[in-house]
């Protein structure tokens, strides 16, 4: 019975979701804008929760971002790629980066490897400042994405964050999962039960980076102008980590409903304050370590279990 | 109490520990100790505190690489494999403290091994019924679909133990599972570590309830401050006055 | 160029021995280190612009309002989490931190404000240099509330139990010390020196919003190449950084920028090389 509302529940997401550019298209653009926010922001909290299963939580997802918009924008720009083509490699990018830095940050954990991937994240931000290729402080233009339409840029993020949406589930449902949550409980014991801990992890992290990448990617080809304060900003790391944190951790719909609600959130205080909007990021952060351990998700279903007890 | 590699040819030897040693910062936590489990017995591992049982145990389960010596295991030399390879070759081992995966239900944190122990991957209905099965011979059937948290200490030592036999392991490693135990209570582990043995397992544990080790094991391997000082049935090695003057100190004692 | 980077050391050094203090004795990494160094400059800019009073004169008043602020902070929230898993307390703190810089934003601005004391241009000759004379005196200043803190730690009956309780908390509290008490103390004590830090940075330098994260990081670098709770080696460590920041501005082409990644640097080769630290006692 349960399972069945669920299923309609998400039918009708999906079909709305599909159907909103083409009521919103003309008639309201500034929503259309919003969702298409909302859904960048859904697919970076999804990608950080991904690695955040298997205990490694990073502070460089800006890292990630930026190297998939810069490499984006760069390939199209000097090397002439099809913008598709360049923010698949935008993606690949990252891939690599972050297979790179997983290895190397494999023993760390905790707070060391926080801080890690925190530096890793603003080492690439001084480069890509210094760096006159780069486009030193004052950055690049990229070429917009399928000329610029609105509807059909965000037809294509929204293509981007059902495949992340059916990895995470499909993850979520497999073997994966098993091996996710034991080496995030307990990773030496972990590995004496036979889970190859170092594949998975740095599996995550490319998956994780990957799915980041794309989305700096296809930020730099509709929003048509990248720096680096905003491309590696510690903005967007922030924002993937509150996201799923609030929402509920180590699940497919916590991402998804905390991005929503941030995102709305935000926009509604940017027209309060122009700039230090993010003080809610920090005051939610804050309230949810001390009150809501497990995110909105957690709080639903304690919730329900106390519904159903009464 | 070294011992000739050519010598082990030809034994009836499951795992061997050959000159091992392991120092950490300076201090030696476990000096050329040699010693051999053999196929089908109970071996017993004690000593003080501190005599380096525990490193010993994470030098054969992989987690702490020895600075010189070999292990061999099964005759395939496992020096360098890797903790999840070890698993996979068939050896198994508990925790001392005892730490079980918290986010997770009894029942799942037992399909871990099963669907990463073996090296033919397993679905994960197949799985999970295997797993049932291992908690029903561990004695936790009935907590299956609890929260770990739940769990009291007799209750999550046999959680340990059936999450490292859900690797249907050849060699389990058992640390400490009689401690903190009522006598009602280690005398049920005993039975189930009898039963495991005639299951097809080898077994190495480590324990300091001298009764249990007494009723369980074949032989007993003696270690102080990192180096083996007696070995043999538990009889004889109680009686020995090294073995008496390390647990009681050179002024000895009368007995144990 | 060994001048300048030494001096600028003796600033890092306090920077970061409250951090240091604050891992060592209470185990907890604080994110908003920086933040409360930033608050210190700010209430020393406040100061100077409307009363007229020299920062590094009103330090007193610094360290007695960051003191309180650091140990309401800590009441507020940080005590909570401190059975809680590390990561907890490590989300806890980044949300301070991001809380704090963005209410700096709103309060005040992201413009940079400068104190313009007197003698800030004034300039002191130093064998064949000439250095300036605010970073002169805050290198001292540093140097001695480091040393100070040392002694403190050192002799005091109070230092004595912060060590006691950052080497053993169980034992500590055994054998009578509230070790909640001291917990409070030494996190009021550690926001205390961040916010005298921020005073002398506000004098030296200009303040905005943003510093904070930046000296939380290079706070991070350097307790992370003294090696964690390793108090002693701070001054070691500073060194470093204010050395190798000045060797790269110097003989690094456009070294201005690239100074800034140094210590971003610094921390991920000492976390992945030598992560116990380089100046282990």
């Amino acid at each position: 019975m349960r399972r069945a509302g669920a299923g309609v529940t998400l039918a009708v997401l999906v079909a709305a979701a599909v159907a909103l550019p083409f009521w919103a298209g003309r008639a309201q653009p500034y929503y259309l804008q919003l969702a298409l926010n909302i859904l960048i922001f859904a697919v970076l909290a999804l990608s950080w929760d991904l690695l955040a299963r298997t205990g490694q939580l990073s502070l460089a997802h800006a890292a990630f971002f930026g190297l998939g918009a810069y490499a984006s924008a760069l390939l199209v720009t000097l090397a002439h790629v099809p913008i598709a083509l360049g923010i698949a490699a935008g993606g690949l990018v990252a891939v690599i980066a972050a297979t790179g830095l997983g290895l190397l940050t494999l023993r760390l954990r905790g707070i060391y490897f926080a801080i890690a991937t925190l530096a890793f994240s603003e080492t690439l931000r001084v480069i890509a400042k210094q760096m006159r290729f780069t486009g030193g402080s004052s950055g690049l233009i990229a070429p917009p994405l399928l000329g610029g339409s609105l509807p059909a840029q965000y037809l294509f993020i929204l293509a981007i964050l059902v495949a992340a949406v059916a990895v995470s589930w499909g993850i979520n449902r497999s073997r994966w999962y098993f091996a996710f949550t034991a080496i995030r409980t307990n990773e030496e014991v972990a590995g004496a039960m036979g889970v190859d801990v170092v594949r998975f992890k740095v599996l995550a992290f490319a998956i994780s980076a990957a799915f980041a990448g794309l989305a700096g990617g296809f930020y730099a080809h509709v929003f048509l102008f990248i720096n680096p304060f905003e491309a590696f900003s510690i903005a967007t790391s922030v924002g993937a980590l509150v996201a799923p944190i609030f929402g509920g951790l180590y699940s497919t719909v916590g991402p998804l409903i905390g991005a929503a609600v941030l995102r709305v959130g935000e926009e509604i205080l940017r027209t309060k304050f122009r700039s230090g909007y993010l003080i809610i990021y920090g005051l939610i952060l804050a309230i949810v370590i001390l009150y809501l351990p497990r995110g909105l998700v957690g709080l639903w279903a304690s919730m329900r279990r106390r519904g159903r007890a009464s | 109490m070294g011992v000739d590699a050519a010598a082990w040819e030809g034994l009836v030897s499951l795992l061997a520990l050959i000159d091992i040693t392991k120092s950490f910062g300076g201090l030696v936590a476990i000096g050329d100790v040699s010693l051999e489990v053999r196929q089908d017995e109970i071996l017993a591992l004690i000593g003080p505190n501190g005599a380096g049982k525990s490193t010993t145990f994470n030098v054969i389960s992989g987690l702490t690489p020895p600075d010189a010596g070999r292990i061999v295991f099964d005759n395939v030399d496992i020096t360098t494999r890797k903790p999840h390879e070890r698993a996979r070759l068939g050896i198994g081992r508990t925790f001392q403290l005892m730490q079980p995966f918290h986010d997770m239900t009894v029942l799942e944190n037992v399909m871990v091994g099963e669907l990463f122990g073996h090296t033919t991957p397993k679905s994960i209905a197949a799985a999970r019924r295997d797993a049932a099965e291992v908690c029903e011979l561990a004695g936790i059937a009935a907590l299956m679909a609890r929260d770990v948290g739940e769990l009291g200490v007799a209750d999550l030592k046999r959680l340990e133990v059936a999450r490292a036999l859900a690797t249907h392991p050849r060699l389990l490693l058992l640390d400490e599972v009689m401690a903190g135990l009522t006598p009602a209570e280690a005398a049920r582990a005993v039975d189930m570590i009898r039963r495991i043995r005639s299951g097809g397992v080898t077994v190495l544990l480590i324990d300091h309830v001298m009764s249990g080790v007494r009723d369980l094991a074949d032989r007993v391997t003696v270690l102080n401050f990192g180096r083996k000082i007696a070995e043999g049935p538990f009889d004889a090695v109680a009686r020995d006055p090294a073995v008496i003057e390390a647990y009681l100190g050179p002024e000895g004692g009368s007995g144990s | 160029m060994v001048i300048f980077g030494v001096l600028r050391s003796g600033l890092y050094a306090l920077t970061s021995v409250g951090l240091a203090l604050s891992v060592g004795v209470i185990g907890v990494v604080n994110f908003a280190h920086g933040e409360f160094l930033m608050l210190g400059a700010y209430l020393g800019y406040w100061l100077f612009v409307s009363y007229g009073i020299d920062p590094l004169l009103a330090i007193p008043i610094g360290a007695a309002a960051l003191f309180a602020i650091g140990g309401a902070v800590f009441r507020a929230g940080i005590q909570r989490v401190l059975r809680a898993p590390e990561l907890n307390q490590m989300l806890l703190t980044f949300g301070i931190s991001i809380f704090l810089q963005n209410l700096a934003i709103i309060l005040w601005t992201g413009d940079p404000r400068t104190a313009a004391v007197s003698y800030k241009a004034t300039a002191v000759p130093l064998g064949p240099l000439v250095v300036g004379l605010p970073q002169l005196v805050v290198f001292g200043l540093a140097m001695a509330f480091v040393l100070g803190l040392y002694l403190v730690l050192g002799r005091s009956r109070l230092g004595k139990a912060m060590r006691a309780v950052a080497q053993n908390r169980v034992g500590a509290s055994l054998i009578g010390i509230e070790v909640d008490r001291i917990y409070l103390l030494t996190f009021g004590l550690a926001c205390a020196l961040a916010g005298v830090a921020g005073m002398m940075v506000t004098l030296q330098l200009s303040t905005s919003p943003f510093i904070g994260l930046l000296y939380t990081l290079k706070a991070f670098a350097i307790i992370v190449m003294a090696g964690l709770g390793n108090i002693n080696g701070v001054i070691y460590a500073s060194l470093v950084l204010g050395l190798s920041e000045a060797f790269v501005e110097f003989y690094v082409p456009q070294g201005g920028g690239w100074s800034e990644g140094v210590f971003f640097l610094l921390i991920l080769v000492v976390l992945l090389v030598r992560p116990k630290g380089l100046f282990r006692s």
